[in-house]
């Protein structure tokens, strides 16, 4: 298992590297930059500004200096358009921000997901099984982006309960909304993945077996059940939490919540190359961990795969 | 008395079994009016082709059914129908009184627990035993199932071990709680013949240890003839014919059964050439209205087509208008 786990980190070595690599030209290779703007700069003043930010000498040299900070002082560089701050100093400002309400959102596809799921398996056809479909297609037809607005006219507006907007240090009232609006639609596809591989894993085999033990149905399912029935959702959780961060710009942005969504799009729309590019690479650092992360979790779960793992 | 009529009734009694199960496209039946007895102690076989019925027959008496299926009629054990069991009370017989082999080792072993913990929970939950108590005796069955160094193989997964073992872990199951009786679904059909002869050796020396009766569900008449008491031979959901399997192999009374037996190998007599039945197994859309062998019956008489034969006779019994014997 160690050893296992050794290795898949020696590969993202150069994983990372070649998507450094590649972002770096994709996007030096975009029209336009930081510095351009509707009235252009003096040349000797735009000269200037490009010395001062390394960008006069060829790209393979900003690339390999690029390369070396980060290696050697795990450091993206100056922002390009926000003054005196550094790609660190955004990231550590707005990351926690985003990947608190994300945890928290995360807790909340799970806790109401799984459940629902399950109990929409074992009362096949009944209220429940409808309450979820009903679910289903009410996160298709509310999107975070509508959903969000509608929340807040409830929540805030009408009945004055949350604020709907904000961030204040990360207190709950203002983690809910984000967290719910974020999550609802994914929340609904974990229920329905649970409920369809519940009802799979309850016809098979090894299920008639355990109840021809005489085992009672309850015992059934959290004991033999309840483990193979959830690996389809782990599977789906470890990208969807990743969607889930990177995906919470609207949320970022609606909720002002002051989240890394902001800063991703403040840098877009400026061609702030370092912070895009830091951003990038932190979002691939996330997305190693966390499959890292499930694959253990699998192993835990699926003895055939830990014994495979050597 | 009381003894005497105890003793001499049935251990279980089917009567008039049916299983249906409902399709896309209709009905199916796929057993229809089985009746039997097994004695304590008694081995019989239930043999026939595949789709015959063989299976459900066993997932019913165990209130197994797939959730299409529906069983009618009564399996008397213990004075009581298994069929109107209310779920707790038939848990209590579940392997504890009538434990089961299934057909396929492979798929009715649950891949995410140990060996240890699947054979321990029955103990457990039929004699309250302690988790140290059930390992022992998890143990002891998995000792007397002959695995090999059993003691360092409780706590391994079943993808750890060969077919064979995993068959002989799956009757080790059956046997944890020492039931009445036992129901082999094809125990041996997925291995090969050597460790199949195996496997019916060890089933046949618990047989005679500890006096369980035995339901022993084949195609293979071969593993039937050193086994079995009585046979009861099934073709598409129905009884053909039921005799003492001595008499079963020395002088088959229904054509269907004559048929399976020139379908086996003879060691004896390796010249004589094997036939296949020809046609194919009937349609099972429909309940039953003649005998269903008929179609593809050599023998068979225009009267054939039309009635369905009872099931009758003393010793040999069979259901069929033109049994052998007659037309020899
Ligand atoms: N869930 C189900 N729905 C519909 N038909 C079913 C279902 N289960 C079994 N059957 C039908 O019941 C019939 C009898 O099946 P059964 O499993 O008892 O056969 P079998 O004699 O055990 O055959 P085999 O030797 O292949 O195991 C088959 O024709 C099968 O198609
Ligand atoms: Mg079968």
């Amino acid at each position: 298992m160690l050893n296992f786990t050794l290795r898949r980190l020696f590969a993202v070595i150069p994983t990372i590297l070649v998507l450094i690599v590649f972002s770096f030209y994709l996007m030096r290779l975009a029209p336009g930059g930081p510095f351009t703007s509707e009235r252009p700069l003096p040349p000797a003043v735009m000269a200037n500004v490009l010395e001062r930010y390394g960008m006069d000498e060829p790209l393979h040299v900003q690339l390999w200096s690029y390369i070396k900070n980060i290696v050697l002082y795990f450091d993206f560089g100056p922002s390009f358009s926000q003054k005196d701050r550094t790609v660190n100093d955004v990231i550590a400002q707005g990351f926690p921000v985003t990947l608190t309400y994300g945890f928290w959102s995360a807790i909340f596809v799970l806790v109401c997901g799984v459940p629902l799921g399950i109990i929409a398996a074992l009362r096949h056809n009944g209220f429940w099984d409808y309450t979820m479909t009903g679910l289903a297609i009410f996160s298709q037809i509310f999107p975070n982006f509508v959903l969000a607005p509608l929340m807040v006219l409830l929540f805030t507006l009408s009945w004055g309960l949350l604020p709907g907007g904000g961030w204040n240090g990360g207190q709950w009232q203002y983690i809910v909304m984000p967290a719910i609006a974020l999550g609802t639609s994914y929340m609904a596809g974990v229920a329905r993945l649970t409920r369809g591989s519940m009802l799979e894993v309850l016809n098979s085999p090894f299920i008639r077996t355990a109840r021809a033990k005489g085992l009672p149905e309850r015992t059934i399912i959290i004991r033999h059940a309840l483990k193979p029935a959830l690996l389809p959702t782990l599977t789906y959780m470890g990208p969807v939490f990743v969607y889930m961060i990177t995906g919470s710009v609207f949320i970022d942005v609606f909720f002002s919540t002051g989240g890394i969504g902001q800063d991703f799009i403040d840098g877009a729309y400026s061609r702030d190359y370092s912070i895009l590019l830091g951003l990038a690479i932190l979002y691939s650092l996330l997305t190693f961990a966390l499959t890292l992360m499930l694959d253990l979790l699998y192993a835990w779960i699926d003895p055939k795969v830990r014994s495979s793992m050597g | 008395m009381r003894d005497t009529q105890t003793n001499t009734a049935p251990l279980l009694s089917v009567r008039d079994l049916s299983v249906r199960f409902r399709t896309g496209d209709g009905l199916v039946h796929a057993v229809n009016n089985v009746s039997f007895d097994i004695d304590v102690g008694e081995k019989l076989a239930v043999v026939g082709e595949s789709g015959s019925g063989k299976s459900q027959i066993a997932l019913a008496i165990m209130g197994l059914l797939a959730k299409n299926g529906e069983a009618s009629g009564k399996i008397m054990f213990d004075g009581r129908d298994l069929l109107h069991l209310p779920l707790g009370e038939l848990n209590k017989i579940r392997a504890r009184q009538i434990g089961i082999i299934f057909q396929d080792p492979m798929s009715s072993l649950n891949p995410y627990m140990t060996i240890e913990r699947q054979l321990a929970e029955i103990v457990e939950l039929h004699e309250g035993a302690s988790r140290r108590d059930a390992r022992k005796r998890a143990l002891e069955v998995m000792d007397a199932v002959q695995i090999p160094d059993a003691r360092a193989r409780l706590d391994a997964y079943p993808h750890e071990f060969s077919g064979g073992m995993r068959q002989r872990i799956v009757i080790a199951m059956a046997l944890m709680c020492n039931p009445r009786l036992i129901l082999a679904d094809e125990p041996t059909t997925a291995l090969d013949v050597t460790v199949q002869a195996q496997i019916m050796k060890l089933l046949g020396d618990i047989q005679r240890d500890m006096g369980t009766a035995v339901v022993l569900i084949t195609h293979d008449l071969g593993v039937v003839a050193g086994f079995c008491d009585e046979t009861l031979v099934l073709y598409g959901g129905c009884i053909m014919e039921q005799a003492p399997t001595l008499s079963i192999f020395d002088a088959p009374g229904h054509p269907y059964t004559r048929g399976l037996l020139r379908a086996v190998p003879n060691i004896e007599d390796p010249a004589a050439s094997l036939a296949a039945i020809p046609g194919s197994p009937p349609s099972q859309r429909k309940p039953p209205a003649a005998c269903p062998f008929a179609p593809r019956c050599v023998d068979a008489v225009d009267a054939c087509h039309l009635t369905l034969p009872d099931l009758d006779g003393d010793g040999s019994k069979r259901a069929c208008l033109r049994p052998v014997e007659v037309l020899t």
